[in-house]
């Protein structure tokens, strides 16, 4: 689907920031553009400092940007239309405190007398499972629970536009998949969504779309199925054993049948490969041949992660180099 | 303005403060203590002897003697380097020491007890050793309204609008902007003149009832009169707690810490503690500090409080520093909703 400025519910031309702290300079985002239509569910991917939040909070009127157009359901912020743009969207930012004392119903009826229409306080505890802890404080809930009053906050408005900021770090996997349904019934309603992770299964199941960004630049853009097929290859096979990087070269990989790409290290080799069952037995039988001492072998599906890992030869997390 | 964000907010500002023990404690029972404490330190009684020493050498011993007749002097007899260290310490307000036969008094005047010291000891001293000096009777003022706590607890009252505005507006609204949640609220359709409004209602109610509680302890414990206006006195109270509302937002709209706003709020607050009127009348102050006395809110806001409760006023006594005060307050709040830094 081709969006065009009109009918998006974003649209982002030009995007740049940067943030200077004495004689830093960061640049948090460097020319972005970005249109999200409406209906979406978008997912920004990138690794720690890519400028996800820096992009979202632009979006939301918090942060001005140095250059660049923003167009917000089809207006621009600080021209006279701010408190439109405000109460037609919902926002989860990456880390927020309410107030310790109040209890979670009290939070959620101060957020939704800021509104001038919106969604019944019980509707959205329901939403969130909050309703037994609806008279807990604050300083009472855990971190879990704190995340989805946070969400909460973002949808009291009812808001056609919802921007999520990590939504589901530090939820249990329960919760998780709860915050998932939460989503897919808000775009069933016809709402548009936005919101960063760095689960990739997260954004593989829940986002139409997705944006990969590193360095405050889009990298790569499409739907998680376009993207892990620009690989060329649906499934990686890893081996684990030892000696594979003295004794077998990188171009004999390349060479064995249906291998698209290739990561070597001396105790580790990923293949990317188009077809496991023509891939695998011709890789074992190079490995034996070696007399390459094999310890683990596995095959999976490609993720986001190896397009990232594709694109820019580093791994999204750190810790999912494993 | 939309009075149900304005109650929303005040509500949620209002129940914050309320279920924390140590704030509701400070608010209301460190202004009681302090009342407590000095109300008993300054009690009216007998007339206090004034501490001399006399310098040992020569004929110190009859100097001594002499001095020694007069009731209202604490003589002792110190070695030269004891005497110049109970005078730097203030132990003493003024030391004798005898020049061949010629008596010198050595004071600090900057020291209020000095000239007291001097007067005593240069009527001593002029009488001579035999003479009775005729003595007069002596009156200690003891009635209710002209004691020290009288003046003391419309001081206290005018600290406490300090306090609440200082702590309870300025500090809060820093530590909201440290947790990121001014920057939530923000992203919100709230207004920021609706969110300000409502925050400095919900922290300001409480000041009327603190300020009952002040004028109430002092009538049932030490019988401090209420003489003056209730109205006035009312009015004086939430126009002062705005000014100093308004001077606690001015002051946090900027700081980005809580170091940074505690710094702030000690420059604002630490003057006016010492100057504004609280412990003692501005009008023994002279010359800049004086000027510098006269430009705090507090200062004025004690003295029509003092006006009103023990002169007594009625509200047209009080209208100019009302006025000032209210327009004090605005002028803080306009420049604090244009400065005002959401995150
Ligand atoms: N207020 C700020 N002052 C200075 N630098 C900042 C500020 N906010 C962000 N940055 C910098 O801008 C870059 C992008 O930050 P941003 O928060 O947008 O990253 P992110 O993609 O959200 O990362 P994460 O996954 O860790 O949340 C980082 O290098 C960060 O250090
Ligand atoms: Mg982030």
């Amino acid at each position: 689907m081709k969006a065009t400025a009109a009918d998006a519910a974003i649209d982002l031309r030009g995007l740049r920031k940067t943030y200077r702290k004495g004689k830093q300079t960061t640049v948090a985002v460097d020319g972005l553009d970005l249109v999200v239509p409406r209906g979406e569910v978008f997912g920004l991917l990138g690794p720690n400092g890519a400028g996800k939040t820096t992009t979202i909070e632009v979006c939301e009127g918090l942060t001005v940007p140095d250059a660049g157009s923003v167009r917000i359901l089809g207006r621009e912020w600080r021209t006279g239309h701010d408190d439109a743009i405000r109460s037609r969207i919902g926002v989860c930012l990456q880390e927020t405190k309410f107030h310790e004392k109040a209890t979670v119903r009290e939070t959620l009826e101060l957020f939704a007398a800021f509104f001038p229409s919106g969604r019944a306080v019980d509707a959205v505890l329901d939403v969130v499972s909050l309703r037994e802890k609806a008279h807990a404080r604050q300083s009472t809930l855990s971190g879990g629970q704190r995340q989805r009053l946070a969400v909460a906050t973002a949808l009291l408005g009812d808001p056609d536009l919802l921007f999520l900021d990590e939504p589901t770090t530090g939820l249990d996997p329960q919760s998780r998949r709860q915050l998932w349904d939460v989503v897919r019934s808000f775009k069933a309603a016809g709402g548009t969504a936005v919101l960063t992770t760095h689960a990739m299964d997260e954004a593989q199941q829940l986002c139409d779309r997705v944006a990969i960004i590193d360095r405050g630049k889009v990298i790569a853009l499409g739907s998680p199925t376009d993207l892990i097929r620009s690989l060329g290859a649906e499934h990686l096979v890893e081996i684990d054993g030892e000696h594979f990087a003295e004794r077998i070269a990188a171009a004999e990989l390349t060479a064995l049948p249906d291998v698209v790409a290739h990561e070597l290290s001396p105790a580790r080799v990923v293949l990317t490969v188009r077809s496991v069952h023509t891939a695998l037995p011709a890789v074992l039988a190079l490995a034996r041949q070696r007399q390459v001492e094999i310890h683990g072998l596995a095959t999976r599906h490609a993720t986001l992660e190896d397009v990232f890992v594709h694109l820019t030869g580093r791994h999204l997390r750190e810790d999912s180099k494993s | 303005m939309r009075a149900r964000v304005l109650l929303a907010v005040a509500r949620t500002t209002f129940r914050e403060f309320w279920r924390s023990p140590e704030a509701v404690f400070w608010t209301y029972g460190f202004p009681v203590l302090m009342a407590v404490v000095l109300g008993f330190s300054f009690q009216p009684g007998e007339l206090p002897k004034v501490p001399v020493a006399v310098v040992a050498g020569g004929d110190a011993v009859a100097l001594l003697t002499t001095l020694g007749q007069e009731p209202r002097l604490a003589v002792q007899l110190l070695s030269p380097a004891d005497a110049d260290q109970a005078l730097a310490r203030g132990r003493v307000a003024l030391l004798v020491r005898l020049d061949g036969a010629s008596p010198v008094l050595r004071t600090d005047p900057t020291r209020p007890e000095a000239e007291v010291a001097r007067l005593l000891v240069e009527r001593r001293l002029l009488a001579g050793p035999e003479t009775t000096l005729p003595t007069m009777r002596n009156e200690v003022e003891d009635r209710p309204g002209a004691r020290y706590i009288d003046f003391l607890i419309p001081g206290l009252i005018g600290l406490n609008l300090l306090g609440a505005g200082m702590w309870g507006v300025g500090f809060n609204l820093v530590q909201m902007r440290t947790q990121h949640l001014l920057r939530r609220l923000a992203v919100t359709p709230m207004r920021h003149r609706e969110f300000l409004a409502g925050y400095l209602l919900g922290r300001m109610v409480l000041v009327v009832p603190e300020a009952v509680t002040i004028v109430l302890f002092g009538h049932l414990v030490w019988d401090v009169p209420f003489r003056g206006s209730l109205l006035a006195t009312a009015l004086l109270v939430a126009v002062g707690a705005f000014a100093f509302a308004g001077l606690g937002c001015l002051l946090a709209t900027r700081a980005r810490t809580i170091e940074g706003i505690a710094g702030l709020m000690n420059l604002f607050q630490l003057p006016m503690w010492l100057l504004g009127g609280v412990f003692f009348d501005v009008e023994r102050l002279t010359g800049v500090v004086r000027w510098a006395a006269e430009a705090m809110p507090l200062t004025h806001i004690n003295r029509a409080l003092r006006d009103v409760m023990l002169a007594p006023g009625t509200l047209l006594d009080v209208t100019v520093p009302l006025l000032g005060l209210l327009g004090f307050a605005l002028a803080c709040f306009w420049l604090a909703l244009r400065w005002f830094r959401w995150q």
